[in-house]
């Protein structure tokens, strides 16, 4: 094992050379020139100009998936209803880090009951015809498994169909709820309700969106944009736009196994990306790695002039003895 | 408040010369999905990285 060499003394530093530096200028040629940059770019090729989608535009757009999923909604058997914290509290819904449980850490701070939230407290909010009146006093009067009962007979009823009428059959009050809360939802009125926060501002879209993406139509349209997770949409913006590139990596992870096919992807790609970032922070300490930037010199590539110009004086010394 | 239509008066004067808005094209290799345009960033990005690498420092009138 060879002995480490003596480190030399640290020189003085202002035996440098030194030159000015103007600050206060960089950073005005710095901000002038993005601002023009901004401004060019912008006049240009303007931004993205993408209709949002509402729950009255889905309605319009796909009654058949709007109302199979209203009627999910109502039996609870939706994505949100069974997604577990932060909107409730669905056994072994959470993802897990290992044997940290990461969703469940914060708990229900947002808590959703589908059933109430998105169908029956719109449908009792808003103005109700006789009829609705009475499937809402029915559906109150009846007990949970009877609920249950009508919502997936109506749910594999409608999944039959396709997008006409489903076969006649014992819904109870379900049909005439969902069509009720469709005509609501057409009429937008439904986005006007889930938005309602008790303030003069609604800016609060959690729970239409939930609404939305428990539904196939808000993804068949992330997807034909390319904004699907398996589609690297988190680095992807609507049309010819440029995205979010620096999110490659993380958005990589999703593409492959084991994380494109576990439960757990966020969870374990949120710890990987934690751990990476960590090792980037540590960069400067771990063997090896600190050493990248000796071994590819790239250094010497930016300050060759300085290299050059040392080279050159030590080949003079050299030949003067 | 309802937004203005694409047909309002004056639109055609204040669009965008280049739209981007329309279809967006992707280019696909192996299990990599990239659009054109972020290729073009990415493209772009590493011009001005071998750029900050090869072209000259300037050199100031104060350099001693």
């Amino acid at each position: 094992m060879s002995r480490r060499p003596r480190k030399t003394a640290v020189p003085d530093p202002a035996a440098f050379p030194t030159r000015s530096y103007d600050l206060v200028k960089e950073f005005t040629i710095a901000l002038v020139v993005v601002v023009l940059l901004t401004v060019g770019l912008a006049a240009v090729f303007s931004s993205p100009d993408v209709k949002p989608v509402t729950l009255a535009s889905w309605s319009r757009a796909d009654g058949a998936d709007f109302t199979a999923t209203a009627v999910s909604e109502l039996g609870g058997t939706s994505g949100t209803a069974g997604y577990g914290p932060p909107y409730n509290h669905t056994p072994g819904a959470a993802q897990k880090l290992g044997p940290v449980g990461l969703q469940s850490a914060a708990g229900v701070r947002i808590p959703v009951d589908t059933t109430n939230d998105f169908v029956l407290r719109p449908l009792r909010d808003a103005p109700e015809p006789p009829a609705v009146t009475a499937a809402l006093a029915t559906w109150a009067a009846a007990p949970a498994a009877r609920q249950q009962a009508w919502t997936r007979a109506y749910s594999d009823a409608l999944a039959k169909a396709g997008r006409g009428a489903p076969a006649k059959g014992d819904y109870g009050p379900v049909p005439v709820l969902a069509s009720r809360l469709l005509g609501l939802a057409r009429s937008g009125a439904l986005d006007g309700e889930l938005q309602a926060e008790g303030r003069f501002y609604q800016t609060d879209y959690t729970r239409p969106l939930l609404f939305l993406s428990d539904g196939s139509y808000l993804e068949s349209l992330a997807r034909a944009e390319h904004l699907g997770g398996d589609q690297w949409g988190m680095m992807n913006e609507t049309g010819n736009f440029p995205g979010q590139a620096w999110l490659w990596l993380y958005t990589f992870w999703y593409q492959i196994d084991p994380f494109k096919s576990s439960g757990n992807a966020d969870a374990l790609i949120w710890g990987l990306m934690a751990l990476l970032s960590l090792c980037l922070m540590l960069a400067p300490f771990i063997p090896g790695v600190r050493s990248v930037p000796r071994w590819t010199r790239v250094h010497r590539l930016i300050w060759r002039t300085y290299y050059r110009d040392q080279a050159m004086e030590r080949d003079r010394r050299v030949s003067g003895r | 408040m309802t937004a203005l239509p694409y047909f309002y008066p004056g639109a055609r004067l204040f669009a965008a010369p280049i739209d981007l808005n329309g279809a967006g094209r992707y280019v696909h290799w192996g299990v990599v999905q990239l659009s054109v345009a972020n290729l073009v960033i990415i493209g772009l990005m590493l011009v001005v990285f071998m750029a900050a690498l090869l072209l000259p420092f300037p050199r100031g009138r104060g350099r001693r």
